[in-house]
């Protein structure tokens, strides 16, 4: 299964891949904000994204708006991984189109159960 | 005016879950001080603002090694291995903190947003505030080495 990584934390970046390199999976592919996700989606197949929401040049709310509206891209697994944990927030972020929502901190468990919550969605 | 211990209680708990998920490291708790933080040698700040119903910083203060510590521990390397990675590894701590300190306080009251972290890194140097603030610092020993997290609230106390 292959994984975009959509973060301006490099931080962030590496434990997602560290953690999904524990739970078995070893193809993924970086982006530093929603704009550099939209460029690498276009030249790089996917399985699943996983993005933040703050970011800069565009949001991860902007970035999932961009997926959804690619006839390529709009089906496709996405996992939003935040700090916002506001009831507000959650309903934004479904609003936007993602699948699943992780809040950080978090364990290697729930990444395991919220992937594949949304590979079933 | 003093902070309100539910908010340095909150601030404390929110620090400690982050250190035991995503550094791997437990912290002992040591009691709040009101007082500015002293930063003797090397020192990493990492501050996160956020405003709306209440106003203010978080700030995790650490000596260099234990910054260095941390983001070693957060990204799988030895510590001799880490050498730019000390800013965006603080900066990661920082905003989960505060973003997790906000999201116990928007279960309480009005929601907060918070900004993108800073990062510093200097010796012998120290913060002033122009305007009136309320400031608390909670302590914590990381594996024996101090690190503290520090609550600033611009502003009177929110109603």
């Amino acid at each position: 299964m292959r994984f975009l990584i959509v973060d301006d934390s490099s931080t962030m970046r590496r434990i997602i891949i560290n953690t999904l390199n524990k739970l078995g999976y070893k193809e993924f592919h970086e982006a530093g904000n929603g704009r550099e996700g939209v460029d690498k989606l276009a030249a790089t197949p996917v399985d699943m994204v996983i993005t933040d929401w703050n970011m800069p040049e565009m949001s991860g709310i902007d970035f999932i708006k961009a997926v959804r509206a690619n006839a390529a891209t709009k089906s496709l697994p996405v996992l939003m991984v935040t700090t916002n944990a506001a009831e507000d927030d959650i309903k934004e972020a479904l609003r936007a189109g993602v699948n699943n929502y992780v809040v950080k901190p978090f364990t290697p468990d729930t990444i395991k159960e919220k992937i594949q919550s949304a590979m079933k969605a | 005016m003093t902070i309100p211990a539910e908010l340095l209680s909150n601030l404390m708990s929110s620090t400690e879950e982050v250190f035991e998920t995503m550094v791997f490291k437990p912290l002992v708790r040591m009691p709040p001080v009101e007082t500015e933080v002293e930063r003797k040698g090397a020192n990493v700040v990492a501050t996160v603002a956020f405003a709306g119903h209440r106003r203010g910083l978080v700030c995790i203060h650490s000596s260099v090694d234990a910054a260095r510590n941390i983001a070693g521990a957060m990204l799988g390397m030895a510590e001799e291995e880490i050498t730019s990675e000390i800013p965006d590894a603080m900066g990661e701590v920082a905003n989960m903190v505060a973003g997790t300190f906000r999201n116990k306080l928007a279960a309480i009251e009005p929601a907060s947003a918070i900004a993108v972290p800073t990062v510093t890194i200097g010796s012998d140097f120290s913060t002033k505030y122009l305007s009136a603030v309320r400031r608390a610092r909670c302590p914590f020993e990381m594996e024996g080495q101090p690190i503290s997290v520090e609550l600033i609230l611009t502003g009177e106390e929110a109603a």
